[in-house]
């Protein structure tokens, strides 16, 4: 127990913020992949049947990466 | 396969869809559903000759079918063979598009092609057609695939086809066949569709089981609906109807219809509208019936319309692909209707009457 306490004490601040920042990219691109794994597979689907609807599908497929976005906006303001 | 998929749906029930491809199938679906003909095409199609009918098609998406075919047939079998083509193909890549309990659903539903394949051989060798008469009609839309139906198609005797289907689950029903009862045994296969149909959905555990259950047994309930109007019009015996009520209707459950069974024609017309399906058929009903066209048109007509709208309610669910299926399915009949009819030199009005657009 006293070693942990004695971890805690001396741990870094630099090293938390850079688990933080890592925490936000990490865990939003694991969300954006989530959310798109549907809307492209639907987009792959109409493409199939009609090639014309592949800008549409690439831009649906790819507005989900906007929640990545901010994770790294986030990551950028706690580093 | 079926082991497989057993599994998972065991392992994970309260999970809805377990398994399944809904997003990519769906959407593929309305794609689809996108390249059907406009219903503006229809009344256009009334006021052209044969010919350009032909070429229409020809240049439709039933291009490649028509092509294809076009060494062995011509005429208006060519485009028949060619929409059966299309029909088949259309539906084996929903069968094999779709994964877990998705594909299991659509091909319970279309096994209604495997059953009417068995029948038309069955049919074909009672009247002693030519193999390639039967091949012409068979429509492989289902599981059964075509190589295996014709090859069922080449055998002798009604017997070895029996028994080279004697692995599926139609061979208890077929066993009974002496060589003299065919249309019994149609109708028990009919019959045994649809109980295989609500066993499939008796418990449904997930949404779509559910929405699935409920379209089936709205579809039970129109043909219920309209066989007793056939045969009540034709004043057949309630014996003989009550042998053919399927059972497991949604609004029009067996017992209803048993209360329904003895009535004549008026009455039974009269205690219609208490049922939700009164709304879309009062216009045409009346107490003396020559004709009964119109009705089951503005039957399938309502069937097709819920369909559409329910799949706006439900987007990611078994019904968009039901209600391309049965879009599809109507295409196909409403087109056959016009050559068939412009070939028959029928009258426009005949024509018009019959079609479900």
């Amino acid at each position: 127990m006293v070693d942990a306490a004695a971890a805690v004490v001396y741990m870094d601040p630099a090293g938390l913020k850079a688990i933080g920042a890592g925490l936000a990219v990490g865990l939003t691109g694991l969300a954006s992949g989530i959310a798109e794994r549907d809307i492209g597979s639907a987009a792959i689907g109409a493409m199939a049947e009609n090639e014309s609807l592949f800008g549409k599908g690439l831009i649906l497929t790819v507005i989900p990466e906007t929640i990545v976005i901010f994770g790294l906006v986030v990551a950028l303001l706690i580093s | 396969m079926g082991l497989l998929q057993k599994f998972t749906r065991k392992s994970s029930p309260k999970q809805s869809g377990s398994g399944s491809n809904y997003a990519y199938v769906t959407a593929r679906v309305r794609a689809m559903k996108s390249n059907l003909l406009p219903r503006e095409t229809y009344p256009r199609l009334m006021n052209m000759g044969i010919d350009e009918i032909t070429r229409f098609i020809g240049e439709s998406q039933y291009k490649q079918d028509v092509d294809e075919l076009a060494r062995t047939y011509d005429g208006v079998d060519l485009f028949e063979h060619a929409l059966n083509r299309n029909l088949a193909v259309t539906f084996t890549k929903l069968i094999n598009i779709s994964e877990g309990e998705l594909n299991y659903l659509i091909s319970e539903y279309l096994r209604k092609y495997d059953i009417w394949s068995i029948k038309t051989i069955l049919r074909g060798k009672y009247c002693d057609a030519s193999v390639e008469e039967i091949n012409d009609s068979i429509v492989s839309a289902g599981q059964l695939s075509y190589p295996f139906l014709s090859s069922l198609s080449e055998k002798e005797s009604y017997e070895s086809i029996i028994d080279a289907l004697s692995g599926t689950d139609y061979y208890p029903t077929l066993k009974g066949y002496d060589g003299t009862n065919l249309s019994e045994i149609e109708n028990q296969l009919d019959k045994m569709y649809y109980t295989g149909l609500s066993t499939t959905v008796d418990n449904p555990k997930s949404n779509d089981s559910k929405l699935f259950s409920k379209f089936i047994r709205t579809e039970i309930d129109i043909k219920n609906l309209s066989t007793l109007f056939r045969l009540k019009n034709a004043g057949v015996e309630k014996d003989e109807i009550a042998d053919l009520i399927l059972e497991g209707g949604l609004h029009l459950s067996i017992k209803e219809i048993e209360k329904l069974l003895p009535l004549p024609f008026s009455e039974f017309v009269q205690s219609l509208e208490k049922y939700p399906y009164w709304e879309n058929i009062s216009g045409i009903v009346k107490t003396e019936m020559d004709s009964l066209v119109e009705l089951e048109t503005q039957l399938t007509k309502s069937n097709i319309k819920s369909a559409s709208s329910f799949s706006h309610v439900y987007p990611l669910s078994i019904v968009p692909i039901m209600d391309y299926i049965l879009n599809k399915t109507n295409e196909v009949r409403n087109l056959r209707i016009i050559l068939r009819g412009k070939a028959a030199d029928l009258d426009e009005e005949i024509i018009r009457n019959q079609l479900v657009i």
